[in-house]
């Protein structure tokens, strides 16, 4: 497509979120989403915190979905997108029902880098939009971490400004 | 107080405005001129005295107040603080602290150097509210190889964030405000307590979990600003306080 634009167009500043070093526990990271994003109303799209490592360097992202399922056990396990038939929900309220009752105080005290999505993918600030929008989608990424010389963290990339980059373009077309 | 100017600003000068105006206005302060708990004039009034623009005056007394000769009370104005501009009796003693005894060969490790949310009561600590970044750094001082001092800094990230860009292995972070950031530090507070280290500190620093330790924590202040709190973990054996108290001459 005719789109120009690069990935620093589009970027946001990494202080728009939350930053939490790899050891912080999950707890404490429950009480920055309280802070910052409930009790204020300020719900920015995406909801996360970044995840960074002793030498500053982006670890990972840490969702409310991360938490939550940080702090059940079982959903621990890695989620296979599985082609099956929907199961009967009938019998998983089996599951449901005890769900965050059992072990979620204790594993609300380790380390959040357990449990974050680690950042693996990540664009230069001069990359075209779309080399963004292929990584995004490609691989279901909420945010993209903008490297500046495959090291310095200056930029992310939300899917809400490719989306508006790239349906302007369109529209236009 | 009487409003008597002595010295006026020279535009011919190579030398900012605000600058010339910060010095006029120091030297009044250090001769006495206007002595301490006086109120200093409005900033209305030092812009008539001075012909310069609102801008410059604020700028020339917000300098003097982070330095710690002026103070500002809210409704009331802006009293002169102190006629020095710091090295009070603290400053020395945390100085003097710091820099170690002589003859021994100090190494600093910088274990970490990143980015948090005030957690806990950092957030009252530093005075900052609760979702505010600050800056990190954690590091252990080695005396001839062996670990004695595990400090962590913290410091509000908009006081200074170029500080995640500055060595800081070979330089005091007091150093790097004050030299490169011309953010003078005029007061230490210093805590001193004994505390029992855990199980991490512990491993760090070579001693058992629950050996007794000296815990300093320090607040370090730019005029009324609180720019940094530091907490150490020292071991005791390696450690001796000096608190050298002395009288001004009047």
């Amino acid at each position: 497509m005719s789109n120009s634009k690069a990935a620093k167009d589009i970027m946001i500043g990494i202080f728009e979120y939350p930053h939490v070093p790899y050891w912080f526990t999950i707890s404490q990271a429950i009480r920055i989403v309280k802070v910052s994003f409930i009790s204020t109303k300020k719900y920015p799209d995406p909801l996360a915190i970044l995840v960074f490592d002793e030498k500053y360097n982006l670890m990972g992202t840490l969702t409310l979905k991360d938490i939550l399922r940080g702090l059940e056990p079982r959903f621990l396990k890695p989620s296979e997108k599985a082609q099956v038939p929907v199961e009967d929900e009938s019998a998983l309220s089996l599951i449901w029902d005890t769900l965050f009752e059992k072990g979620s105080k204790e594993f609300a005290e380790r380390p959040v880098s357990e449990i974050m999505t680690p950042a693996k993918y990540f664009v230069e600030p001069t990359d075209p939009l779309t080399k963004a929008a292929y990584l995004m989608l490609h691989h279901d990424l909420i945010l993209l971490p903008v490297l500046e010389n495959k090291k310095k963290f200056v930029g992310l990339v939300r899917m809400i400004e490719i989306f508006d980059s790239i349906s302007d373009a369109i529209l236009k077309e | 107080m009487g409003i008597q100017i002595m010295e006026l600003i020279d535009r011919e000068d190579h030398q900012k405005l605000y600058f010339q105006l910060y010095e006029i206005l120091r030297k009044k302060i250090e001769g006495n001129e206007w002595p301490i708990c006086s109120q200093i004039p409005t900033e209305e009034d030092l812009c008539r005295m001075f012909n310069v623009s609102r801008a410059t005056v604020r700028t020339a007394v917000m300098e003097l107040v982070r330095q710690g000769y002026l103070k500002r009370q809210q409704g009331k104005g802006t009293f002169i603080f102190r006629n020095i501009g710091s090295e009070g009796l603290t400053m020395l003693t945390s100085l003097q602290e710091i820099l170690f005894e002589k003859g021994f060969q100090v190494t600093t490790i910088v274990l970490e150097r990143s980015v948090m949310m005030p957690i806990g009561d950092l957030d009252l600590k530093l005075r900052v509210p609760k979702d505010k970044h600050i800056i990190y750094i954690k590091r252990l001082r080695l005396i001839d190889n062996e670990p004695v001092l595990l400090q962590e800094s913290y410091v509000p990230y908009n006081i200074c964030p170029l500080l995640l860009e500055e060595d800081v292995e070979n330089q005091l972070l007091f150093d790097i405000f004050e030299k490169k950031y011309g953010m003078k530090i005029t007061r230490v507070e210093n805590h001193i307590e004994i505390a029992y280290i855990t199980s991490d500190e512990a491993r760090i620093i070579g001693l058992a979990e629950g050996s007794p330790a000296i815990l300093l924590n320090q607040y370090f202040y730019s005029g009324e600003a609180l720019v940094m709190y530091t907490r150490s973990i020292k071991r005791t054996d390696r450690f001796k306080f000096l608190i050298n108290l002395e009288r001004k001459a009047a």
